[in-house]
């Protein structure tokens, strides 16, 4: 499970919109409502900056009222309308958290003697 | 012949300067004796005109017109390193590679300088909310998500941020494919330039449509069989007829229009629900209006 893209444009795109959010919420159980009024709840494995999903363990409730149960789901970025963000996260803090884990990452290269992450 | 001239070389040069190369050693042996040894010398030595490749590169001894300098694997290191490359041809760098050299060993005193250059910033950073991040080394001021929302001011996005800080509630109406599908009202605790806006304390008012008769007919054909099964629904039988209504529409038409039908979409009953914490997609996003008290 990727923290962080490995992709800088992915990491660029994804610090400056509410995506890392999301990718914030990784290892999380929670609804995503999408646009054609479908939800699936699962537990997240991984987003991009395109706001596509992975979830796992889906239970997958089409339009139409009828629910599935999926092992995998991936849900394209545009389709997505709502995302039900667990009640005991706090979201700034984790914002925080990703966009230093962005850090880290960007400042790998530079100085190995003291290492940022204490 | 060689040894011959190379022993009575050896002979009169304090310094041995032994050329195995044949070439050289016949040079040398048509030279007269004096200048045997200045000779050799002007041709080891690079910056005179006798200068001579051949004999410097295979003599052991050359006089370098400076011994300390840095040594290159070949031409085009040379080259990379006159360009200067990361830096590598200015002296503060020749020193801090020569530290590099060494390692293994932590350097307490730069470790040091590092601490007290970083010692503030963690406190910093959890200190600071959503205010901007500052850099204890010189780097321009991080730009993310949260630096950007206060930079919008004098535009709508600008007027949304008024939104979070005042924390005013915010009413958002939801769109559908076509026309509205409820509104949503609530705190918005953060945003980004596509919208997409992340709420608090979320009240969900919608109104979930039953049937869309878009394309597919047989779409529209299992999915109103379906209707009569969901009881949760207002009124099945009524939407039913109205579904096979326009059904009936629909087969009239022909088959090459069937992408152009009108879309008839029935409407359920307006849900309203409560939401904590929520994420929408700002590409579903109607209008956002504040609810100014």
């Amino acid at each position: 499970m990727d923290i962080v893209s490995h992709s800088i444009r992915e990491r660029t795109i994804a610090e400056n919109s509410l995506v890392i959010l999301l990718q914030g919420l990784h290892g999380q159980m929670t609804t995503v409502d999408l646009r054609d009024e479908s939800t699936a709840r699962g537990r997240i494995i991984n987003v991009d900056a395109f706001m596509n999903i992975r979830l796992e363990k889906v239970l997958y409730r089409d339009r139409l009222g009828f629910m599935s149960s999926m092992d995998d789901l991936f849900i394209t970025g545009r389709n997505v309308r709502y995302v039900h963000i667990p009640d005991h996260m706090n979201i700034i803090e984790t914002i925080e958290t990703q966009l230093a884990k962005i850090h880290c990452v960007r400042n790998f290269g530079a100085r190995k003697e003291y290492s940022k992450n204490k | 012949m060689e040894e011959g001239e190379r022993e009575s070389e050896s002979e009169r040069r304090s310094a041995p300067s032994q050329t195995s190369d044949q070439q050289t050693t016949t040079e040398t042996s048509r030279q007269t004796p004096e200048t045997e040894e200045d000779d050799v010398e002007t041709k080891l030595d690079i910056s005179s005109d006798k200068f001579d490749p051949l004999l410097a590169l295979y003599s052991p001894q050359v006089p370098l017109p400076f011994p300390n300098i840095r040594c290159f694997n070949n031409i085009a290191e040379y080259e990379s390193f006159m360009k200067g490359g990361r830096g590598r041809a200015k002296p503060e760098n020749v020193e801090k590679r020569l530290r590099k050299a060494q390692k293994g060993k932590a350097d307490p005193e730069r470790i040091e300088r590092l601490k007290r250059l970083m010692v503030n910033n963690p406190v910093e950073e959890e200190g600071e909310g959503s205010g901007v991040k500052r850099q204890p080394r010189r780097r321009k001021a991080a730009k993310n998500v949260l630096t950007r929302m206060p930079l919008h001011t004098g535009s709508p996005l600008g007027e949304l941020n008024r939104c979070v800080q005042e924390k005013i509630r915010v009413k958002v109406h939801i769109r559908t494919f076509k026309g509205l599908r409820g509104v949503c009202s609530g705190f918005v605790v953060a945003f980004d330039k596509f919208w997409n806006l992340l709420f608090e304390k979320l009240k969900v008012q919608e109104s979930v449509a039953l049937s869309a008769v878009e394309n597919q007919k047989s779409e529209l054909h299992s999915s109103s069989s379906r209707l009569t099964n969901q009881t949760r629904r207002t009124d099945p039988r009524h939407t039913q007829e109205r579904s096979e209504h326009s059904e009936k529409d629909k087969t009239t038409l022909k088959a090459a229009q069937q992408f152009k039908t009108k879309p008839k979409v029935e409407y359920g009953r307006v849900h309203t629900r409560h939401v904590n914490q929520l994420f929408i997609r700002g590409e579903n996003i109607l209008l956002v209006n504040l609810q100014l008290e």
